[in-house]
C-alpha cells in the first residue's frame, strides 16, 4: 500500500489556503511545499526537483505570468496554473507561455488532485510509451523516447501537453479527432463544460509548427467535430 | 486618400479662388471694352487731333491728293491710324474708307459737331469738319489705333493663377485638417482602449483652437484613465478578497468531508453547492461591473460568429444531455463581427444556458444564426414557460426575478442575461426577448464587420432568410 510521496510546489500568497491544502494533499500522497511570493517561488522551483508546480497567477510583487515566463526559460517542469475565474486573458496567456493546464480559482480540491494526477500520468510516462518508434509526417519528426520534435530539420520546443497533442495527431493524420478525445489524450483528463484549453493548446502547436509550404494550414478545425491534422497537399 | 473636411476645404477654397480669378478677368475685360474714355475728346489729345486735322486739310486743299497722301502716310504707318477725307457733302476723297469712317462722316455732316465713336475693343473713330484755306469744307475722319490693348489675361496665365490658387487651397486645407486628423486617430485609439494616448505631442508647437481642443481632450483622457485604472484595481481586489475565503472554504469542506461520518454528507454537499453558487455569483457580479464601468474594452478583432456559436452549442450540449435536453442549430450563416470573442462567447453562453435551464425536459433549444445585410441575428428559442408579457423588458435587469414559475429553485442567479445585455450593447448590438408559442425567444443582433456588410461575401447566404421559428 505504500506509495512514495510526490512533491509539489505551490506558489500562492494565501498562507491559510496553502496550510489547508498541505493538510488535504498530504492524505492524497502529495508533499506540498509552499512559496508565498513569486521571487521565492521561482527560486524554489528552479532549485528543487518538483513533480509539478502549482502557480497562482495573482501574486503580489512578481506576477504569476512573469514567474512562468522565467521558469520556462530554464525548466520544463509541469505547471498547473490557478487563474481567477472569468479572467480568460490570464488563462490564455498562461497556456501560451507554456503552462500545462489551468484551474479556475476557487477550485474544489478534488479537482486539483485530479488535475495533478493527470499531469503526472502524462509526464511520468503513463501516457505515451517511452519507447515508441519515431513518427514522420512530411517535414515533422517526433521522437517519443526523447520527447523531442523537429520541423523542417529544426528542433521545436513543445510543452508536455503540446507534445502529447502532436503525438495524437501524428498517429492518425487526416482523421478528425474530437475535442473530447484530444483533451483526454493531451491533458490526461476529460473535457469539462465550457473548457477551451484544448483550443489554446492547438493554436500554440499551430503557431510553433508554422504552415506547410504555400501557406497551407497543418491543423484544421472542423466545426462541431474537432480538429484534423492535414496530410501535406490535402485541402479540405 | 484625403476626404471629408480636407476635401471640402480644399475644393471650396479652390473654387472660390478660381471664381475670383475668373470674375476679375472678365470684369477687367468688360470695363476696358466698355470704356469710351471721354477725356480723349478734350484736352491736349483733342487739341492735337484738331491741329493735325487742320494741317492735313490745308495740305489737301493747297497741294492736292498726292501731297495729302504723302503727308498722312507717315502718321498712318507710324501711328497705325487710318485717315479718310470727305468733302462737305460726304463724298470720300481718299481711297478705301472704312465703314466706321463713313458713318462717322455722315454723323459729322448731320450734327455739325465733333464726333468720336468707340468701336470694337476701344478703337476710336474721330471726325470733324474742317474749313480749308480755299473756303471749301472737308470732313476729316481718323480711325485711331487702339489706344491700348485691353489686356486680357492669356489662358496660360489664368490656368497658372488657378493652379496656384489650388496649391494654396491644398496647403490651407492640409494645415487646417491635419490636427483634426491627428486628434481623430488619437480619439480612435483611446476608444479602442489605449488609454495612454495623448494628442499634445502630435500637435507640436502650434497654437490655436484646435490645439486647445487637443489639450482639453488630453485632460479628459487623463481623468478617464485614472478612473478606469482605479476601477480595475478595485475590481481585481474585490475579486481576490471575495474569492480567497471561498477557496479556503472549499478546501476546508473537503477536509471535513474526509473526517466525517457518512451521515454528514448531505449537509456538506449542500455547503459545497451553496459555495459554488456564491462563487458563480461573485464571478457574474464582477463581470457585470466590469462591463458597466467601462473597464472592459472591445478589441477590434474579427470574430467568426458561426464558429463561436458552434463551439458554444457543442459545449452546451455537453451540459444539456444529462438533463435530457438538447441544443440544436437550425441555421448557421457565416457572420463576421468586430469585437471580443471572449466577451461575446460569455454573452451567448449565458443566453443559451438560460434557455437550457428553462426549456422543459425532453425538449430542444433551437439556435439560429442569420446573416442579414448589415447585422448578424442570433436567435435562441426554448420550449419553456416563457415570461409574463409585462415583465419581458425587465428580464435583462440585474437580479430581476420573474414573479411566476422562473425562480431561484431553477438555479439562476439572475445575472446571466444582464451580462449578455451589457456585452451586446458594448458591441453596438441589441438584445430582445419575446414570447413565442410555448417558449421564450431571445434575439441578439450585432452589427456585421464592415467588410461583410452589403452584398460582399454573401453569395452563399440567403439574403431573405425565412423568419426564424415563425410557425412555432
Amino acid at each position: 500500500m505504500f506509495t512514495p510521496m510526490t512533491s509539489v510546489l505551490l506558489i500562492d500568497d494565501d498562507t491559510e489556503l496553502t496550510k489547508l491544502l498541505q493538510e488535504y494533499l498530504e492524505e492524497e500522497q502529495f508533499h506540498l511545499d509552499a512559496a508565498h511570493d513569486g521571487v521565492v517561488g521561482l527560486q524554489k522551483a528552479l532549485a528543487n526537483q518538483y513533480a509539478v508546480v502549482v502557480l497562482d497567477v495573482m501574486l503580489p510583487g512578481m506576477s504569476g505570468l512573469d514567474v512562468l515566463k522565467q521558469l520556462r526559460q530554464k525548466s520544463s517542469v509541469p505547471v498547473l496554473m490557478l487563474t481567477a475565474r472569468g479572467s480568460e486573458l490570464d488563462r490564455i496567456l498562461g497556456l501560451e507561455l507554456g503552462a500545462d493546464d489551468y484551474l479556475p480559482k476557487p477550485f474544489n480540491p478534488r479537482e486539483l488532485v485530479a488535475r495533478l494526477r493527470a499531469i503526472l500520468r502524462r509526464t511520468t510516462g503513463g501516457g505515451i510509451s517511452a519507447s515508441g518508434k519515431p513518427l514522420h509526417l512530411a517535414d515533422v519528426e517526433l521522437h517519443p523516447d526523447s520527447r523531442s520534435v523537429t520541423c523542417g530539420g529544426k528542433s521545436v520546443t513543445l510543452t508536455g501537453a503540446e507534445f502529447d497533442l502532436l503525438y495524437t495527431f501524428l498517429r492518425s493524420p487526416g482523421k478528425i479527432i474530437s475535442r473530447e478525445d484530444l483533451t483526454q489524450a493531451a491533458l490526461g483528463r476529460p473535457m469539462s463544460p465550457m473548457d477551451r484549453s484544448i483550443d489554446v493548446h492547438v493554436s500554440n502547436l499551430r503557431r510553433k509548427l508554422g504552415t506547410y509550404d504555400g501557406n497551407h494550414e497543418r491543423i484544421k478545425a472542423i466545426r462541431g467535430s474537432g480538429y484534423v491534422y492535414l496530410l501535406p497537399g490535402e485541402q479540405l | 486618400m484625403p476626404r471629408g473636411l480636407f476635401l471640402k476645404i480644399f475644393l471650396w477654397f479652390w473654387l472660390a479662388a478660381a471664381g475670383i480669378i475668373g470674375y476679375l478677368n472678365l470684369a477687367l475685360w468688360i470695363s476696358i471694352a466698355a470704356d469710351p474714355n471721354p477725356e480723349r475728346n478734350h484736352g491736349a489729345f483733342g487739341e492735337a487731333l484738331n491741329l493735325y486735322a487742320e494741317s492735313a486739310v490745308q495740305v489737301y486743299d493747297r497741294e492736292g491728293t498726292q501731297a495729302f497722301a504723302q503727308y498722312v502716310s507717315r502718321s498712318m504707318t507710324e501711328a497705325g491710324s487710318e485717315i479718310s477725307l470727305f468733302d462737305g457733302s460726304g463724298k470720300p476723297l481718299t481711297p478705301q474708307s472704312s465703314s466706321d469712317a463713313t458713318s462717322v462722316a455722315d454723323q459729322v455732316r448731320s450734327t455739325q459737331q465733333h464726333v468720336s465713336q468707340v468701336t470694337a475693343l476701344g478703337r476710336i473713330t474721330w471726325g470733324r469738319e474742317v474749313e480749308g484755306p480755299s473756303g471749301k469744307n472737308y470732313i476729316f475722319v481718323t480711325r485711331l489705333r487702339q489706344p491700348y490693348q485691353p489686356r486680357r489675361l492669356t489662358a496660360i496665365q489664368v490656368t497658372t493663377a488657378i493652379l496656384v490658387g489650388g496649391l494654396i487651397a491644398y496647403l490651407l486645407a492640409l494645415y487646417l485638417t491635419s490636427p483634426v486628423k491627428k486628434l481623430r486617430s488619437t480619439v480612435q485609439a483611446f476608444a479602442q482602449g489605449n488609454l495612454d494616448v495623448r494628442v499634445s505631442p502630435a500637435l507640436g508647437k502650434r497654437r490655436d483652437e484646435l490645439t486647445d481642443l487637443g489639450r482639453d481632450f488630453d485632460h479628459m483622457a487623463e481623468r478617464i484613465s485614472i478612473l478606469i485604472d482605479s476601477q480595475k484595481r478595485l475590481l481585481a481586489d474585490i475579486s481576490h478578497e471575495l474569492r480567497s475565503p471561498l477557496a479556503r472554504l472549499s478546501v476546508a469542506l473537503e477536509l471535513a468531508r474526509k473526517n466525517s461520518p457518512p451521515g454528514a454528507a448531505p449537509p456538506l454537499n449542500r455547503i459545497e453547492q451553496e459555495a459554488e453558487r456564491l462563487n458563480e455569483l461573485v464571478g457574474q457580479l464582477l463581470a457585470l461591473t466590469r462591463l458597466e464601468s467601462g473597464a472592459e474594452r472591445v478589441p477590434a478583432e474579427i470574430v467568426l460568429l458561426e464558429d463561436l456559436v458552434q463551439q458554444i452549442i457543442d459545449d452546451a450540449n455537453f451540459e444539456a444531455k444529462p438533463l435530457n435536453k438538447e441544443v440544436k442549430i437550425i441555421q448557421l450563416d457565416k457572420c463576421r463581427v468586430n469585437g471580443s470573442a471572449e466577451l461575446l462567447r460569455s454573452a451567448i453562453e449565458n443566453v443559451v444556458r438560460n434557455a437550457i435551464r428553462y426549456t422543459a425536459g425532453r425538449t430542444t433549444v433551437e439556435v439560429g444564426l442569420y446573416w442579414k445585410l448589415e447585422t448578424a441575428e442570433l436567435t435562441v428559442r426554448d420550449h419553456g414557460p416563457g415570461v409574463p408579457e409585462a415583465e419581458l423588458e425587465h428580464i435583462f435587469e440585474p437580479f430581476y426575478r420573474v414573479s411566476e414559475a422562473r425562480d431561484r429553485a431553477s438555479g439562476g442567479a439572475g445575472l446571466g442575461l444582464s451580462i449578455a445585455d451589457r456585452t451586446v450593447k458594448l458591441h453596438g448590438g441589441t438584445i430582445q426577448a419575446k414570447n413565442v408559442d410555448g417558449g421564450l425567444l431571445v434575439i441578439i443582433r450585432l452589427p456585421l464587420a464592415p467588410s461583410q456588410t452589403g452584398s460582399s461575401g454573401s453569395q452563399d447566404h440567403a439574403i431573405f432568410s425565412p423568419a426564424p421559428l415563425a410557425s412555432g
